[in-house]
C-alpha cells in the first residue's frame, strides 16, 4: 500500500500578476483525516481543485495514489471528490445524479440505493429533483456520490456547509469511521470547530500560504496555556493586564472574553494578587481553546492585511 | 444512516478486478445519452422534435399547395423540425454542464475533457440519425396514407436520405460547436441562429462578398441536402460551409474546454 495517497508539492496558482495560491505543500496518510483549514478566500478551493486536475497549477504539482489525478484511469473508484454540492443539474433526479455516475464508473447499480440511505436520502428524496433539494439535502447527495465509486480517498471541500448539528456528527463519525477502516480523508472547512474533533492533522492556510501544519498537539506545541479573568469587569481586565505585563507574562485576548496567557496558572495567580486584582476565573486552558486562539492568530493578521489589498482577496476566491 | 454500515476496508469491493479500467468510449458516449435525456428540459426537447416531425408530415402530405405530393417532397418537411432543434440540443448538450456546473463531476470522473466531447459528439451522431429516421417513417407513412407514389421524379434514393441524414447531423454538431466556444446556452443559441444571418445580409449588399457568400451562405448551400442529388461544386460549398460555422467554433471550443480552470 501507498505510505502518501495525497501529495500536494509547492502548488502555485496566479491569475494574472495576483496570486491565490504559494507554495503549498503537504501529503496525506492512509487511516488518517487531515482538516484543511483557513478563511473564507484564503485559497482552499483553489488548491484542492488542482489536486483534482480541475484547475492548471502555476508552478509545483500534486499526487493522488502516487501520481497526477488526470492518470487516474477510472479515478471515481479511487479518489470521490465533493467541489461544490450545489454544483448538480436541477432538473435532475437525486437516485438519476447516482446512477448516472455509476453507470460511468462501472459500479453496480445496487450501491446507488445503498449509498442513498448510508447518507440518509430516502427513496421519495431519490425521487426529487436536485433543484427541490435544500442546501443539507445537496450536501448529503454529494457525500453519496463521493463515496458511490466505494473510493480509498476522500477530498471534500467545505462538506459541512449546510448540514444541521445532527447532521454534522453523522458526517463526522462517518469521516472519523473511513478512514479508522484505512482510508483517506482530506476535508477543508473555514470552521475549527467543524474539524477539530475528527482531524488528525490539521494543515492551516491563510491568504494563499500554508501557515502551520501538525498534529492538533504539535499546533499548540504542548505550551500551557491559561485563562484568566478579572472579577470586576472590563476595567479590572485593563487592571489584570498590567499586573500581568509588569511581571513580563506576555498575554493576549481570548475571543469569548478574557485573557490567554503561555505563563502557568500559579504565576498568574501570583501575578494578579501582587497587582491587587481579584479574579473570577483561572484555569488551564483547554486544547481546543489553545486551538482556537492559534487558529484565530494564524489567520487573522493575514486577513486583515487581506482586507487591504482586496484584489488578493478576489484572487483567491 | 448509520455511520458504520460498511466495516470492509474503503475500496475492498472488487479490488482486484475492473476498477482501474479505463470507461470505454461506448459506455461514455451512453452516459452522454442517458444525461442528454434525465433531465426534464432534455426529456421534452426530442419529444417535442418527434411530435412536430409527424405533424408536418402529415401537413406536408396533405396539403402541397401546388406541389406535387411526393416522397421527397413529405421527407423534405418532415426534416424541418430538427433542423430547428437538433441544433439547439447540441448548443445544450455543451452548455447545460457549464451553467449547471456539472462539469464539476463530468471532468472529475473522466479528466480528459475532449474524450468527454467527443463521447457528446457520439451521443449527437446518435440522436441525429434516430431523427432522420424517425422522419424516414413519418414521411413515408404520411405520404402512404395520401396516396402518393414512391416513384417517379419525386422518388426518394438512397442518397437523398443520406443526404437528409447529413443535413441533420451537421445542424447538431453545429449547435454543439457554438456551445463549446460560447459556453453559454442563450448567447450560443443566438450567435448560431444569427451569426450566419448577418453574414448572408452582409454578403447581400456588399458585392466582392458575393462570390465568397455562395460558398459560405449555409441556407444556400446546405438547403439543397434534404431536395436533390449534390453535384460536384455543391459538395464543395456544403464542405466550406461546415469548415467556417462547424470548424472554426469546434476549434475555439476545443481550446477553451481543454484549457480552462473550472468555477
Amino acid at each position: 500500500m501507498l505510505s502518501t495517497m495525497i501529495e500536494a508539492n509547492s502548488l502555485t496558482k496566479r491569475y494574472g500578476g495576483r496570486t491565490a495560491v504559494r507554495d503549498v505543500s503537504f501529503r496525506c496518510e492512509p487511516g488518517t483525516v487531515t482538516g484543511f483549514l483557513g478563511p473564507n478566500g484564503a485559497g482552499k478551493s483553489t488548491t484542492l481543485k488542482m489536486l483534482c486536475g480541475m484547475a492548471q497549477p502555476t508552478g509545483g504539482g500534486a499526487t493522488v495514489m502516487g501520481m497526477p489525478f488526470a492518470e487516474l484511469p477510472n479515478p471515481g473508484r479511487r479518489v470521490g471528490v465533493l467541489i461544490d454540492a450545489s454544483a448538480q443539474h436541477s432538473g435532475r433526479r437525486g437516485a438519476e445524479v447516482l446512477a448516472t455516475s455509476a453507470q460511468l464508473m462501472g459500479v453496480d447499480h445496487k450501491r446507488v440505493g445503498e449509498m442513498l440511505e448510508l447518507v440518509g436520502l430516502d427513496r421519495a428524496a431519490g425521487r426529487k429533483r436536485v433543484g427541490k433539494y435544500s442546501l443539507g439535502m445537496r450536501q448529503r447527495l454529494g457525500i453519496a456520490h463521493a463515496l458511490l465509486g466505494d473510493p480509498e480517498v476522500l477530498i471534500l471541500d467545505e462538506p459541512a456547509n449546510g448540514l444541521d448539528p445532527e447532521g454534522m456528527r453523522w458526517m463526522r463519525a462517518l469521516l472519523r469511521d473511513f478512514a479508522d477502516r484505512g482510508g483517506t480523508v482530506l476535508l477543508s472547512s473555514h470552521l475549527l470547530g467543524e474539524v477539530q474533533a475528527t482531524a488528525d492533522r490539521l494543515v492551516v492556510i491563510a491568504r494563499g500560504e500554508i501557515v502551520a501544519q501538525g498534529t492538533p498537539g504539535e499546533l499548540t506545541g504542548g505550551v500551557p496555556r491559561t485563562v484568566v479573568r478579572a472579577a470586576d469587569g472590563e476595567l479590572a481586565d485593563r487592571a489584570l493586564r498590567r499586573a500581568l505585563e509588569e511581571e513580563e507574562i506576555v498575554v493576549s485576548e481570548s475571543p469569548d472574553g478574557g485573557l490567554l496567557t503561555e505563563a502557568d496558572p500559579g504565576i498568574v495567580g501570583r501575578a494578579a494578587m501582587r497587582g491587587g486584582v481579584a479574579l473570577a476565573e483561572l484555569r488551564p486552558a483547554s486544547d481546543g481553546a489553545s486551538l482556537e486562539q492559534l487558529f484565530f492568530e494564524l489567520t487573522t493578521d493575514k486577513t486583515e492585511y487581506h482586507a487591504e489589498l482586496p484584489e488578493l482577496q478576489e484572487a483567491a476566491r | 444512516m448509520s455511520a458504520t454500515a460498511s466495516l470492509r476496508s474503503p475500496g475492498a469491493t472488487a479490488r482486484q478486478t475492473s476498477r482501474d479500467r479505463r470507461p470505454g468510449t461506448g459506455r461514455l458516449v451512453a452516459v452522454e445519452l442517458r444525461k442528454m435525456l434525465n433531465t426534464r428540459a432534455g426529456m421534452w426537447v426530442p419529444i417535442a422534435v418527434a411530435a412536430l416531425t409527424a405533424l408536418v408530415s402529415i401537413i406536408a402530405s396533405s396539403n402541397h399547395g401546388g406541389h406535387e405530393g411526393t416522397f421527397r417532397h413529405a421527407l423534405h418537411a418532415a426534416s424541418v423540425p430538427g433542423a430547428y432543434l437538433l441544433p439547439v440540443m447540441g448548443v445544450l448538450l455543451i452548455c447545460s454542464e457549464y451553467s449547471q456546473r456539472t462539469t464539476l463531476t463530468t471532468y472529475t470522473l473522466v479528466p480528459n475533457r475532449w474524450r468527454v466531447l467527443g463521447a457528446k459528439l457520439g451521443a449527437s451522431l446518435i440522436v441525429s440519425t434516430l431523427a432522420t429516421v424517425t422522419a424516414l417513417l413519418f414521411s413515408i407513412l404520411a405520404a402512404s396514407i395520401f396516396g402518393h407514389a414512391p416513384g417517379g421524379t419525386g422518388s426518394l434514393p438512397l442518397s437523398i436520405i443520406l443526404q437528409t441524414w447529413l443535413f441533420l447531423g451537421s445542424g447538431m454538431v453545429m449547435g454543439m460547436a457554438f456551445g463549446a466556444a460560447i459556453l453559454v446556452s442563450a448567447p450560443a443559441i443566438v450567435a448560431y441562429l444569427l451569426l450566419p444571418l448577418v453574414w448572408n445580409g452582409l454578403a447581400g449588399n456588399i458585392s466582392w462578398l458575393q462570390t465568397p457568400a455562395r460558398w459560405l451562405d449555409s441556407d444556400n448551400t446546405l438547403g439543397p441536402l434534404t431536395q436533390q442529388n449534390l453535384t460536384g461544386t455543391q459538395w464543395a460549398h456544403a464542405a466550406a460551409t461546415f469548415a467556417l460555422w462547424i470548424g472554426v467554433p469546434l476549434v475555439i471550443g476545443l481550446t477553451r474546454i481543454g484549457r480552462g480552470d473550472l468555477d
